[in-house]
């Protein structure tokens, strides 16, 4: 029933990861020996306090930052491990930043043609004529050849993710992509991610504070325990893709809601307690 | 992107460049005396081809070596006029800034936070400002009865036109939202210039004062060199650093010249550290980068 | 088939549009107009509502009851049958002028209440609003492309965007206008007390009153009555040829020293931004001789060069270089990590990053330090002509002095700041062009 039993590409495995950071001689440990299966074509979610070390993570696999130990791979390929700490950042992995990369100097559309030009992959006009129908797909019409500065901040995102997609990635590393926007705006943009991924057949590794948005987008649901972080519970959502917004006020959501919650908040207050600075 | 942490590898770095830089300037100063062996005859006239002369390199040929210079340093250091320079320098420096934060900060200020002030004075500003202050210079001899005074005039107006500006810009970028945050906690409009305005604009003004150090120092070496030696026993007027360059010249000594230029160039920078610990001092919330 | 229009109330309307897309996205006010444009209909249940093909007129919004909706093939529909219920919003075509006919078959299962509004009424109710306009239509815009692929339904969409946006005022226009909110606006009137005060002053100090410190000095009418002159006392005036040899002669030699620091000071300040190992072995040796005055130089630069001219040159030009190399490095420096992480997760190269990201991305900062230069330009120029050269603006200052030609002295000085200020104003005008990007995005209100 769920979309993504067909998908066979994108199976991310993290396997006993540690990540130790070492400012100033005071050994932090970030992140847990942490292990967490991903299947190809799952949107999994990684919810917990912020700073709890998930960013971390999502680093990790994306290749800016080197673990301490530990392995990642990535449909049985490894990414990194503790022989070789950093992994390689490639299109195979994009990631959609928190606060938005679009390069503000390029229009939309140039953005959104950078990746398989910069590769080679495509010519000019073949990337930008991709761009346009993927572009028009996910709704964003008409605003080609505006700046990314003169769109809204929603739209924006959208464009980041449709750049992203151009390159045909095995999976998508979203680091609380919806963190700034209003909530309106927000539920817009889950049904749109939503459309998006039912169209292209990508994992998507999405971290966030949110459980319901968690609940709602996700196959699974990792919830990560406050700094160093490792999985404390995994939920698997059992609400059928196709979802729409209906589903948020459905009573199997309500009642995965009351069983993770609690989770949830136990990690928050010790992560409030420990006084976590934001971020 | 780069964070500066120190490592010895970097500082090595660094001090491999200098090092190979005194070398060449060394080897490059002394061409006259190797550059006549037959080995660089291709050199020699790819020189003349150019135009240059033939028996020392250009540019680096007719200055004096870094070792000249060290011997005349040696010499200079014992002389107590050397260090009377430096302290004329330095004062001229130190006061002419002084002057130029004590009117140029609530000059700016004012600006900043009276709208009327700042649609009639910010123009009349703005059109003076890119009258560069060594043209300043002769008008200022004509007006102020001694040398000194019309040296720290123009001083005055190097630093004073960094200082207003960055004042101007530090006050317009304080974030609204603490304007609001006091008045809805009641204060009254002194209050709020005390203690949002003051330590709001400070960043930038410590910011603008680095400039304006470096610009203050340009124009009192220029105008020592500009105005002459005034008296020569040290009097109220003339020396200083600026002035012990020129006068190098003058007189032929070239190793000196250098020795001056490096000593500004110390001066200049020991000045521009006492301005940061006191920027560190009067704004530790600031973490400069 | 019974239609019924009844005068719903306003507030009964605003409720239901508060709880539809793509309503619910727009202000109070504009949505009271809207639903002034609409009205109610009773349909039982079975009655066809339209069918494909028929004319477009209205939009329907379900109050109560159920709606079968079913698309034709032709429309490359995700769902080609969908049952409306309350709060659904159908019927869209009518919103779409060259689109007048159906694309579904919309039937009432059951007793049905609808709410419908005239599609040409609706967009020209937009096109009186062009930021609500837009809203509505971007929203309309998603769900449309959503639910189905019809190519000239989105080249519809973009006509009306278009059309929406056509009274927007731009390039000239907007000049235009801000020039006349400036116009009624205080300013300038400050402007004029504050220049009247200063010349007043100037005038009064000198000529009027004779104060002590003042006599000496030029008195403004004097100066302006040298500089306009034809046959000025000191030789220099707005229509003497010497007049335009200085000024050109200073132009010339600022604009050789500029150029030159530009072209190795961005280079250079790019790779020490780039490469930390560039900058660990080169920053410190420029660092070092950074606090050396330019004017300190001076001497030496005659030793140096041979002729004089080279030696001015070369004085203006380390300045510049300077202030250059230092601001380019600070914008390599200040471009966030994200874009170069995202560029390299897009499979750029080192090589395709350096052009694509950090060349751009540090042109703001490369074009303040290129302003900065300028300046510093100025004064390092003005300097060394006053000391050694012949000619140049710095030069007449210097030699107005010792010949005792008070006035050229002040002639000379505004000249040279009105100069030094056009300089400055050129290279600001070639950032704004360069980066069209953060023009756009300032006049936005951005940051």
């Amino acid at each position: 029933m769920n979309a993504h039993q067909t998908q066979t590409r994108g199976a991310i495995r993290i396997d006993d990861v540690v990540k130790i950071y070492d400012p100033d001689g005071a050994a932090v440990m970030a992140v847990d020996h942490c292990t967490l299966d991903i299947e190809a074509g799952e949107i999994c979610m990684i919810v917990g306090p912020s700073g709890c070390g998930k960013t971390t993570l999502l680093n990790a696999i994306a290749g800016f930052h080197e673990i301490s130990s530990g392995r990642i791979t990535l449909d049985g390929e490894v990414l990194c491990s503790t022989d070789k700490p950093k992994a390689e950042p490639g299109s195979d992995r994009i990631v959609v930043f928190q606060n938005g990369a679009l390069f503000p100097w390029k229009t939309n559309i140039e953005n959104v043609a950078f990746g398989p030009i910069m590769q080679g992959k495509l010519t000019k006009t073949e990337a930008v004529e991709k761009a346009l129908g993927m572009m028009a797909d996910a709704g964003l019409a008409g605003v080609e050849h505006n700046y990314p500065g003169e769109i809204s901040s929603g739209m924006r995102r959208r464009v980041e993710i449709v750049r992203a997609l151009m390159n045909d990635p095995k999976v998508l590393l979203l680091d609380e992509p919806y963190r700034a926007l209003d909530s309106l705006t927000k539920s817009v943009m889950h049904e749109a991610l939503l459309e998006i991924y039912y169209k292209n057949k990508v994992t998507i590794f999405f971290i966030t504070h949110d459980l319901e948005e968690a609940i709602f987008l996700g196959h699974k649901v990792a919830i990560m325990t406050t700094r160093p972080c490792k999985p404390k519970k995994i939920l698997s959502v059992d609400i059928p893709h196709p979802r729409d917004y209906s589903v948020l006020t459905s009573k199997r959501f309500r009642e995965l809601m009351e069983e993770t919650n609690e989770a949830v908040h136990e990690e928050a207050l010790k992560a409030f307690k420990a006084g976590e600075k934001e971020g | 992107m780069s964070t500066n942490r120190f490592s010895a590898r970097s500082a090595a770095r660094g001090a491999v460049s200098i090092i190979v830089f005194l070398l060449l300037w060394e080897l490059g100063s002394r061409s006259k005396q190797w550059i006549g062996a037959d080995i660089f005859n291709p050199l020699r006239e790819t020189l003349g081809a150019l135009g240059f002369k033939k028996n020392y390199l250009p540019w680096v040929g007719a200055i004096p070596a870094p070792s000249e210079v060290l011997a005349a340093w040696a010499g200079v250091i014992t002389d107590a006029g050397y260090w009377q320079s430096w302290y004329k320098s330095m004062f001229r420096v130190l006061a002419g800034f002084t002057a130029a934060m004590l009117i140029g900060i609530p000059f700016g200020l004012l600006l900043a936070v009276n709208r009327t002030a700042f649609g009639i004075g910010f123009p009349v500003f703005e059109v003076l400002r890119p009258i560069p202050p060594l043209a300043w210079v002769p008008a200022s001899i004509i007006f102020w009865p001694t040398q000194e005074m019309s040296i720290a005039f123009v001083t005055f107006l190097g630093a004073f036109y960094t200082i207003v500006i960055n004042v101007v810009g530090g006050a317009k970028s304080i974030d609204q939202r603490y304007f609001q945050a006091a008045q809805s906690m009641g204060s009254s409009k002194w209050d709020i210039f005390r203690r949002i305005i003051l330590p709001g604009t400070l960043p930038s003004i410590m910011v603008g004062s680095a400039v304006g150090m470096g610009i203050t120092w340009e124009v009192v070496v220029a105008a020592e060199m500009i105005s002459g030696g005034g008296s020569q026993t040290g009097g109220t007027g003339g020396g200083g650093l600026g002035f012990f360059i020129w006068n190098s010249y003058v007189g032929g000594s070239y190793q000196q010249i250098v020795v001056g230029m490096i000593s500004i160039g110390l001066a200049g920078f020991i000045s521009s550290e006492l301005l940061r610990a006191l920027g560190q001092y009067v704004t530790p919330w600031l973490r400069l980068r | 088939m019974e239609l019924v229009k009844k005068a719903l109330t306003q507030e009964v309307m605003l409720d239901i549009f508060k709880r539809t897309m793509p309503f619910q996205v727009v202000s109070d006010a504009m949505l009271r107009r809207i639903a002034a444009l609409g009205w109610q209909a009773s349909h039982e249940q079975g009655a066809v509502l339209y069918d494909a093909g028929d004319k477009a007129d209205d939009i329907y919004i379900i109050v109560s009851g159920k709606v079968e909706h079913a698309l034709e093939p032709g429309v490359n529909a995700r769902r080609p049958v969908q049952t409306l219920g309350p709060g659904d919003v159908f019927g869209w075509a009518a919103l779409l002028e060259r689109y007048p006919a159906r694309l579904a078959k919309a039937v009432c299962v059951e007793p049905t209440e609808v709410i419908r509004i005239n599609g040409d009424e609706l967009l020209r109710l937009l096109e009186s609003d062009p930021d609500a306009g837009d809203v509505v239509m971007s929203r309309f815009a998603t769900m449309i492309t959503r639910d189905y692929t019809v190519p000239d339904l989105i080249a519809q969409l973009r006509t009306i965007h278009r059309k929406l946006h056509s009274g927007d005022i731009q390039g000239m226009n907007l000049t235009l206008y801000r020039v006349s909110l400036w116009l009624k606006s205080p300013r300038p009137y400050l402007m004029l007390i504050g220049f009247a005060l200063f010349l007043g002053f100037w005038y009064l100090a000198v000529e009027v009153w004779k104060l002590p410190r003042f006599r000496e000095m030029p008195g403004i009418t004097v100066v302006i009555r040298e500089w306009i002159s034809k046959d000025p006392t000191y030789g220099l005036s707005l229509y003497t040829e010497e007049y335009y040899q200085h000024i050109g002669m200073s132009i010339w030699r600022v604009t050789q020293a500029f150029v030159l620091a530009t072209l190795v000071g961005v280079p250079f300040g790019l790779f020490l931004g780039w490469s930390r190992k560039f900058k660990e072995y080169l920053f410190p040796l420029f660092e070092m001789l950074r606090p050396i005055p330019i004017l300190a130089w001076v001497p030496l630069a005659i030793v140096m060069f041979v002729s004089t001219e080279s030696a001015v040159i070369y004085l203006t030009f380390l300045a510049s270089f300077y202030a250059t190399a230092l601001n380019t490095m600070l914008g390599v420096e200040s471009i966030e990590e994200s874009y170069l992480r995202a560029a390299s997760c897009l499979g750029a190269s080192k090589w395709q990053v350096f052009r694509h990201v950090i060349v751009p991305g540090s042109l703001p900062f490369i074009f303040t330090g290129l302003q900065i230069s300028v300046g510093v330009a100025w004064f390092s120029l003005v300097a060394a002509e006053m000391v050694s050269g012949q000619y140049g603006l710095g030069y007449v200052i210097n030699t107005s002095y010792t010949m005792v030609r008070y006035p050229t002295i002040v002639i000379g000085m505004i000249t040279l700041g009105a100069v030094g200020y056009v300089t400055s104003a050129l290279v600001r005008i070639a950032g704004d062009y360069l980066m069209q990007w953060r023009v756009r995005e300032l006049a936005l209100g951005g940051h």
